[in-house]
């Protein structure tokens, strides 16, 4: 087929695969978000009617100021806003409430955008160690804030923890570590980036005062959209309005968000979100489906005698790390294609999405296939792994 | 703002129903093997892809 232009080929990756890729399975787009594209691909499609105030999530047509309201519902906080992808929220949330220097805790595997983000502000990321299941405890936090209390005499200033990693894809008990950080006073964020739009998340359960999605990760939107929501005890400082004057020309700029920089995601990828959000309101009460799903393949998996599953079992989530070191590692050693042969034998099956030449530790995630794709899926492992000589219970 | 032109409006149609077909394709997908219900959903946008063609067709000419 014809490039687009050059050097960008037509991507059919959705449409003629089984696409397991760990961070792209529950940002593939809806049908509507797909057509809202169509309709809204141009630059500034949102702002046909912008009006005073001048500000994207007050804009009335389309209806992105009752998206707006409807996004702080779905994640039961107070006010929410569109922004950049969930490092975006990190930095709105981290420049708002941090300086130079000041502490603030993460996992021993957050994400490392958010360690950029609070490097980027001078402030100090500190790790709190997950445990031997590689699951961070409400207990591990407590001892690290005190830590942290008697080496500096000062409390951390934030705690920012996955809800679901994205290491291992394993689910962190982020209500008792909520309730951990508001007994000591501290603000709490929860990384939704894995949950927010997968699950339902309910950040007043969770104790969170502020509550991030990833829009390309798990709402089903193009990149780069996320959602950061707070409650109003934050709204004001993260949402605060401009209260800077221009020197020379007296200009002030009406009621745009300082920390989100005015306006945050228009156009397209915005309306596909939008668009996308009525089916993903509705799949997050079928999220026990996707689990039956991910623990049926799991146990398949797993009749390949030798393969492991290093995220925690009975799987709870989607995301899905695997140990092949065993059995499709020792096969690469010898293969004329060596590692590269499982991905080639994948493709050969229809299936992508893990790393080209992975055959040890690698991930996957199975958010929002069918149930004749997961099986489908299933019995390409179990008859790569017969061909090749390995056990198949 | 005035009514949707003829022509933009079955463009429109045209596109969206092909988007139908791709979801067909993304749900069957690796070796689109089609149920009789993702069959009939495929009919269907070929009945819309084909009636706003022809309405396209005429404008061109």
């Amino acid at each position: 087929m014809e490039p687009i232009v050059e050097g960008l080929q037509v991507r059919d990756r959705e449409e003629d695969y089984i696409n397991i890729q760990p961070i792209q399975a529950a940002g593939r787009l809806t049908l509507e978000a797909r057509k809202a594209m169509i309709s809204y691909g141009d630059g500034y499609s949102t702002c046909d009617y912008c009006l005073k105030p001048f500000r994207l999530d007050k804009i009335c047509k389309p209806p992105i100021q009752e998206f707006v309201q409807d996004l702080a519902k779905f994640v039961n906080m107070d006010e929410a806003r569109v922004v950049r992808g969930a490092r975006g929220a990190f930095q709105i949330v981290i420049n708002s409430l941090l300086e130079k220097n000041d502490i603030a805790l993460v996992s021993s595997i957050a994400h490392y955008s958010l360690c950029l983000a609070f490097e980027s502000r001078g402030a100090i990321w500190r790790e709190v160690p997950v445990n031997e299941k590689n699951i961070l405890t409400a207990d591990a936090v407590a001892k690290k804030i005190e830590s942290v209390k008697k080496e500096t005499g000062k409390l951390p200033k934030l705690v920012a923890i996955h809800h679901v990693d994205y290491q291992f894809g394993n689910l962190h008990p982020v209500e008792e570590i909520g309730k951990v950080c508001k007994e000591y006073g501290i603000p709490f964020l929860v990384n939704g980036a894995y949950t927010v739009g997968t699950m339902s998340v309910d950040g007043k359960k969770l104790n969170a005062d502020f509550i991030v999605g990833s829009g390309h990760k798990s709402m089903s939107a193009p990149a780069p959209t996320g959602v950061l929501a707070t409650t109003s005890e934050y709204a004001g400082k993260v949402f605060r309005t401009t209260q800077s004057t221009g020197d020379v020309s007296g200009r002030k700029f009406g009621i745009k968000e300082t920390e989100l920089l005015g306006c945050t995601v228009m156009g397209a990828p915005l309306i596909a979100l939008m668009a996308s959000f009525p089916k993903v309101k509705e799949r997050v009460k079928h999220w026990d489906d996707e689990v039956k799903k991910i623990t049926y393949f799991a146990d398949e998996f797993l009749k390949i005698k030798g393969n492991k599953i290093l995220s925690e079992m009975p799987r709870k989530h989607t995301l899905t790390k695997v140990d092949t070191t065993e059995t499709f590692g020792k096969i690469s050693e010898t293969h004329k294609r060596r590692g590269y042969f499982l991905t080639d034998e994948l493709t050969k099956h229809g299936i992508i999405g893990p790393f080209p030449g992975a055959t040890q530790t690698w991930k996957l995630n199975t958010y929002g296939l069918n149930w004749n794709q997961i099986k489908y899926l299933a019995e390409s492992f179990q008859k790569i792994a017969k061909e090749n000589g390995l056990n198949v219970i | 703002m005035a009514e949707m032109s003829k022509e933009t409006e079955n463009l429109f149609n045209a596109m969206f129903a092909l988007e139908d077909v791709r979801e067909v394709l993304r749900q069957s997908a690796p070796k689109h093997e089609l149920d009789e219900k993702q069959k009939e959903q495929v009919r269907k946008a070929l009945e819309k892809i084909k009636k706003a063609l022809n309405v396209l067709e005429k404008w061109s000419q």
